[in-house]
């Protein structure tokens, strides 16, 4: 059995100490931080001096009531053995952010692309933002809460004069 | 039109003044994966470099997961990768399962662990048989699919399903209790699998290591920048493994090894799932022999999904699964349905930076074996 460094609390201070901000502890291996679009990407240097070396993943939330993106970034420590988790909130209206391709490179370009094309979140410094999944989209960002995926299946692609596709169509 | 249609309309690049640059597309139709096309720009018979074209199988599961309540979406979950679909259901059980709070019983985790290991053992036949396949050597191809198929005998005798378990591995724990004879069949399935190991070792000097050393060669430190996890990682030296680092269900009560090589080749890759079968099997024998009997789910009678709410809050869930790193980011508002899930598949990275970084300056020869030796399923990738 590997013998797991718990220096939760160690990062936990560090980080609260560096940038005034609050991260706490979920639960063994799981810290949470919140910061401003601001401080974001010097957030992210520092952790990553940490030893936080490995982006997991990057997603967004979207809140349309509110008005605003939640951005997540997932990252992993392979010498603390510990995820942390930076959560970071961003106008609806104007999704513009730094790009973390800087800090993570070819690892944050991909999921920052993927995060383009389904929110429409423009990350600022990634050269490569050109679609990846859909072909010839040209309906709003679809994994969008407003983007009603029923209503646009049923207007493009379901033959209204067909007998058999009305229950579809009404 | 979009750049991606641009592309597979595209014809075969005018021959340039010196006559040996070309476009080749490697995909969308291929053996063994399919569903996933590179884009080569080729000079002679060298790569200059590599684009990824996903998007063949986005079905779009996570915003398909915002309308479904958990129990739909255990079934959803085995379609994140057909080729592995137990270890998914067991991601997105734990994510629901951390959100509940629900203590999953002892049993149902050996349960669990048992179809996740099982699972990974077929996967890896599944790789053995493409890799093969990939490398021109057709015979290794049909007996490793011969012998996964005595794995999806047990899965059908377990879960129902063959390929698809249904969400067999759902919230709260298992579907249904095994069902009697299933120590049997699993241990006589294990000495079948190490006679399909014999012969893995027996043909590998012939042919994957003539097509396979020095192929493909991805250093440490390009493999951390480019996202790289699981056996791709570990065949480069880093000594890493979910299951160890930051361990779920009973794997930190089990005793296991994770390899590792050094070179970072494709054959580095094919030694190293070579030996995590082997470790498959232990940890197999080890949760036989330690079976706990009780109750397989929490609670045990299924309420109609409608009347349950998945309390509010948000987790990420890791595992490590054939590939690699597979991951769930799930938030809830305290409605039946989940607000947000992401799914972190390992072949987002290792089919797009990994790959297009390893064929850049490669052989079109080796194209194959160094795409299978990433053992990549698009399904994850494109979700």
């Amino acid at each position: 059995m590997t013998e797991t460094p718990h220096n939760e609390n160690k990062v936990i201070g560090e980080i609260s100490s560096k940038f005034k901000i609050e991260a706490k502890l979920q639960r063994e291996r799981r810290i949470w931080v919140a910061a401003d679009k601001e401080s974001l990407v010097g957030l992210c240097n520092f952790t990553k001096g940490l030893g936080f070396e490995h982006l997991s993943a990057i997603s967004v939330t979207d809140w349309p009531e509110e008005g605003v993106f939640e951005l997540t970034y997932h990252l992993w420590s392979y010498s603390q053995r510990i995820l942390l988790t930076i959560k970071t909130r961003i106008d609806r209206a104007d999704p513009v952010i730094d790009s973390v391709v800087p800090i993570w490179k070819e690892s944050a370009q991909i999921h920052e692309r993927e995060l383009h094309e389904l929110f429409g979140v423009e990350f600022e410094g990634n050269q490569d933002l050109a679609p990846l999944f859909l072909e010839d989209w040209d309906g709003p960002p679809p994994f969008r809460k407003d983007f009603n995926w029923r209503d646009y299946v049923r207007e493009r692609y379901y033959d209204k004069a067909d007998e058999r596709e009305k229950t579809y169509c009404e | 039109m979009s750049e991606k249609r641009l592309i597979a309309n595209e014809q075969i690049a005018p021959i340039t003044e010196e006559g040996t640059e070309y476009d080749f597309y490697f995909g969308p139709a291929h053996s063994g994966s399919g569903n996933f096309g590179v884009k080569l720009k080729v000079d002679g018979e060298r790569i200059i470099s590599a684009r990824a074209d996903p998007g063949y199988l986005h079905r779009g599961f996570e915003k398909l997961m915002e309308y479904r309540v958990p129990i739909q979406n255990a079934v959803l979950s085995d379609r994140l990768c057909v080729l592995e679909a137990l270890n998914w259901n067991l991601v997105h059980a734990e994510a629901v399962d951390e959100l509940t709070g629900v203590e999953v019983p002892e049993r149902a985790r050996y349960i669990r662990v048992l179809m996740a290991e099982l699972s990974r053992l077929q996967s890896h036949l599944i790789w053995y048989g493409v890799m093969s396949l990939a490398l021109g050597f057709d015979t290794g191809f049909k007996v490793a699919f011969g012998y996964r198929d005595y794995v999806l005998d047990i899965f059908e005798f377990i879960t129902g399903g063959r390929v698809y378990p249904a969400g067999y591995i759902c919230p709260g724990g298992v579907r249904k209790d095994l069902p009697e004879g299933y120590r049997e069949k699993t241990m006589n399935l294990l000495r079948q699998t190490e006679e399909m190991m014999q012969k893995m070792k027996d043909f590998s000097n012939v042919v994957f290591a003539r097509r396979a050393k020095g192929v493909g060669v991805l250093k440490l430190e390009d493999a951390l920048r480019l996202g790289a996890t699981g056996p791709v990682l570990r065949a480069c030296g880093m000594k890493t493994d979910v299951r160890k680092d930051d361990p779920y269900e009973i794997y930190d009560e089990l005793d296991f090894d994770i390899p590792t090589e050094k070179e970072g080749d494709a054959y580095a890759r094919c030694l190293i799932r070579d030996r995590e079968m082997e470790e498959s099997i232990k940890i197999i024998r080890q949760v036989l022999e330690r079976m706990p009997e009780g109750k397989v789910r929490e609670p045990e009678k299924i309420t109609p999904p409608k009347r349950v709410k998945i309390p509010e809050g948000e987790v990420y869930v890791r595992n490590e699964i054939a590939r690699g790193e597979a991951g769930i980011y799930m938030r809830s508002i305290g409605e039946g349905e989940p607000y947000r899930v992401k799914v972190r598949g390992p072949d987002f990275l290792h089919m797009i930076p990994v790959l297009e970084h390893l064929l850049k300056g490669s052989q079109i020869a080796d194209v194959p074996a160094i795409y299978w030796s990433l053992n990549v399923c698009p399904a994850d990738m494109d979700r």
